[in-house]
C-alpha cells in the first residue's frame, strides 16, 4: 500500500512535520471555537429562557391589562351610579313641581267643567265661553309642565345612558343650568339644612356647542356636587373674602366665549379660533397645595371612605381632554376654588 | 483500469456519499442541496476523467480539473452563500468566483496548460474556501443554537470543507514546490491527498444526513 522506501526521503519528513503543524494548528482551532461556541451556547439559552420568561411576563401582563380595563369600566359604571344616585333626588323634586301644577290645574279644570255644566243647564253663553278659555288656558299650562317632566325624565334617561360618543350641537348654558338645578336638589334633599347662593352668569353669544351631551353634562355634576360638598364643609367661622361679613357659601357658574388667537386650545377638531370657558367657582375653604397635583389622579379624594370614589375629577378631566378641552383649577386655600373648564367651539 | 486502495477508497466515499446526498435530497436545507449536486457532478466529473484515460486512450486528464475547479468553486460560493445568511457577502464571494475563473484562463494560457494540472488555481481555490470557512465558523459561533453542536451538519460541512482545503495547500503547494526544482514529490502525499478527498465527501454525507434529520433550527439572529 505504502511506498515504504519513499519513507525515508526528507521530503517526506518535511511533508509530515507540515501536516502535523496543520494538524495541530487546526486541532487546536476547532477546540477553541468549540470551547467559545459552549460560552455563546450557554448565554444564547440563558437569552432563551430569559425571553421565554418575558414572554410568560409579557402574557400575563397582558391578561392583568385587559382585567383592568375591565375593572376600570365596572367603576366608571359605578360613577355613573354614584352620579345618577345624587340626581335621583334633584331630578325628584324638579318632577315634583310640574306634577303638582299638572295636578292643581287638572282640579281646577275639573271645577270650572262643573260650573260649565251649570252654565250650559242655565243657558249662559258668556259663562260658557270665559269657562272655556279658562279650562284652556289651564290645559295649556298642563300640557306646559306636562313637557318640563318629561324633558327632566329625558335628561336623566341620557344621563344613565352609556355615552354614544356623539358629539351634538348643544345648548352649554341650558346644559349647566339643568345640572345646578338637580345637584342642588339632590343635595336639598338629602340635607335640609344645606342653602347656597347659586349665581349663574352665562353668556348668551356663545350658541351652540359640538360636545357629547351625557359627558359634559356628567363633567357639570362632578364639579358642581363637589362645590357644593365644599361650601357645605367649609367650617362656620369662614368669612367673606372682605372678611367682616358673615359666611355666606356661594357657588357661582359663569360661561364665557373666548376668542383666541390661531393654534390655541381644540385645533384639533376645530377649525375655528372660539373657545368656551366655564368656570364653576366656590367659596369654600380652597384646596391645599399639597394635593394640588393629586385631585385629578384616579381614586384621589378628601371625603371620608364611602362618600366618594375618587373618581369624579379624573373621569372629568378625560372627558374635557377628550373634547380637545383643557380642565383647570384655581384655588386659594381659606377663600376659594375654581374649575375652568375650556372647550374649543 | 488499475485501481489502487487508495483510488478504491475515494470512488467508494465519493459515490456513497452522491448516493446519500441525493436519498437526502428532500429532506435538507437549501445549502445541502447544493451540496448533494455538488457531489454528483464530482462523480460525473471523475467518470469523464476516467473515461478520457481509459476510453479515449488520451494522455491525462487535466483538462478536466481546468474546468471542473472554477465550476467546483461556484457551488462552494452557493452553498456558502446559503449558510453565511447575510447580503453582503454575494457581491464579494462572486467577485471572488469570477476572479478564480479569470485566473484559471491566464493560468492555463501562460503557466499550466490543459495537459498540465491546474495547481495554482487549485491552491488559490483552497485558500479562498479556507478563509471562507473560518467565516462560516465565526457566523456560527456569532449565532449559537440551542442544539447540540456535534449534530448540526453545518459543523461538519464546514470543519471538512476547513481540514481538507488547509491540506490540500499543503499537498499542492508542495507538489509545486517540487514541481518547480524540477523534481517529483513522493507518491505518498497524492495517496495522502485520496485518503483526505474520501474523507471530505464522507463528511459532507455526515453533515446532509445531520440536516436531514434535524428539525428547523432556531437560531440566536440578533433581530
Amino acid at each position: 500500500m505504502i511506498n515504504l522506501a519513499s519513507l525515508n526521503s526528507s521530503d517526506v519528513i518535511v511533508f509530515t512535520l507540515a501536516g502535523m503543524l496543520i494538524i495541530i494548528l487546526l486541532f487546536g482551532f476547532i477546540m477553541y471555537f468549540l470551547f467559545t461556541y459552549r460560552h455563546k451556547q450557554r448565554d444564547f439559552n440563558l437569552l432563551q429562557i430569559q425571553k421565554d420568561e418575558i414572554g410568560t411576563q409579557k402574557q400575563l401582563l397582558e391578561k392583568t391589562l385587559i382585567d383592568l380595563k375591565s375593572a376600570q369600566a365596572q367603576l366608571i359604571q359605578s360613577e355613573k351610579l354614584a352620579s345618577l344616585g345624587q340626581l335621583t333626588a334633584g331630578i325628584a323634586h324638579e318632577i315634583q313641581n310640574p306634577l303638582n301644577f299638572v295636578n292643581n290645574f287638572s282640579e281646577v279644570n275639573k271645577e270650572l267643567i262643573d260650573e260649565m255644566q251649570v252654565a250650559i243647564d242655565t243657558g249662559n253663553i258668556s259663562d260658557i265661553k270665559a269657562i272655556s278659555n279658562d279650562i284652556k288656558e289651564n290645559q295649556e299650562k298642563i300640557n306646559q309642565h306636562g313637557k318640563r317632566a318629561d324633558a327632566i325624565v329625558k335628561g336623566m334617561l341620557q344621563h344613565s345612558r352609556t355615552s354614544t360618543g356623539v358629539y351634538e350641537p348643544t345648548d352649554i348654558n341650558a346644559l349647566a343650568d339643568e345640572f345646578l338645578r338637580l345637584a342642588y336638589h339632590g343635595l336639598r334633599a338629602k340635607d335640609k339644612s344645606f342653602n347656597v347662593i347659586m349665581k349663574t352668569d352665562f353668556d348668551k353669544s356663545i350658541g351652540k356647542v359640538n360636545i357629547i351631551p351625557q359627558d359634559i353634562g356628567r363633567v357639570f355634576l362632578n364639579l358642581i356636587t363637589n362645590a357644593f360638598y365644599a361650601v357645605s364643609s367649609a367650617p362656620s367661622t369662614s368669612k367673606s373674602p372682605k372678611g367682616d361679613l358673615p359666611y355666606v357659601p356661594t357657588v357661582s357658574i359663569t360661561t364665557k366665549l373666548i376668542k383666541s388667537p390661531l393654534g390655541d386650545l381644540g385645533a384639533k377638531r376645530s377649525t375655528g379660533t372660539e373657545t368656551v370657558e366655564i368656570s364653576i367657582r366656590d367659596n369654600g375653604s380652597g384646596i391645599p397645595k399639597d394635593i394640588l397635583d393629586k385631585i385629578f389622579q384616579p381614586f384621589f379624594t378628601t371625603k371620608p371612605t364611602g362618600q366618594g370614589t375618587g373618581l369624579g375629577l379624573s373621569l372629568s378631566y378625560d372627558i374635557i381632554k377628550a373634547h380637545g378641552g383643557e380642565l383647570k383649577v384655581e384655588t386659594k386655600e381659606g377663600e376659594y376654588a375654581e374649575f375652568i373648564i375650556t372647550l374649543p367651539v | 483500469m488499475n485501481f489502487d486502495f487508495y483510488d478504491i477508497f475515494y470512488y467508494s466515499c465519493l459515490l456513497i456519499s452522491a448516493a446519500i446526498g441525493l436519498a437526502c435530497l428532500n429532506k435538507v436545507e437549501r445549502g445541502f442541496k447544493w451540496l448533494a449536486i455538488l457531489m454528483v457532478l464530482t462523480v460525473v466529473s471523475e467518470l469523464i476523467a476516467k473515461y478520457l484515460v481509459y476510453g479515449l486512450e488520451k494522455q491525462d486528464n487535466n483538462i478536466v480539473y481546468h474546468f471542473f475547479t472554477p465550476v467546483e468553486y461556484a457551488f462552494y460560493v452557493i452553498i456558502f452563500l446559503q449558510f453565511l445568511e447575510d447580503k453582503k457577502w454575494h457581491w464579494r464571494l462572486w467577485l471572488s468566483a469570477i476572479a478564480l475563473f479569470l485566473f484559471e484562463i491566464l493560468n492555463t494560457m501562460y503557466i499550466q496548460p490543459l495537459n498540465v494540472t491546474s495547481t495554482n488555481v487549485i491552491i488559490a481555490e483552497s485558500v479562498l474556501l479556507v478563509f471562507l470557512s473560518l467565516v462560516l465558523f465565526l457566523k456560527i459561533r456569532e449565532t449559537p443554537s440551542q442544539r447540540i453542536l456535534l449534530r448540526e451538519g453545518v459543523f461538519w460541512f464546514n470543519s471538512a470543507v476547513l481540514c481538507y482545503y488547509a491540506f490540500s495547500i499543503l499537498v499542492w503547494g508542495f507538489h509545486n514546490m517540487k514541481v518547480y526544482n524540477l523534481d517529483n514529490a513522493p507518491q505518498i502525499i497524492y495517496d495522502i491527498n485520496m485518503i483526505l478527498s474520501g474523507l471530505l465527501y464522507l463528511s459532507f454525507s455526515i453533515a446532509i444526513v445531520f440536516n436531514a434529520l434535524s428539525k428547523p433550527l432556531m437560531r440566536n439572529t440578533h433581530d
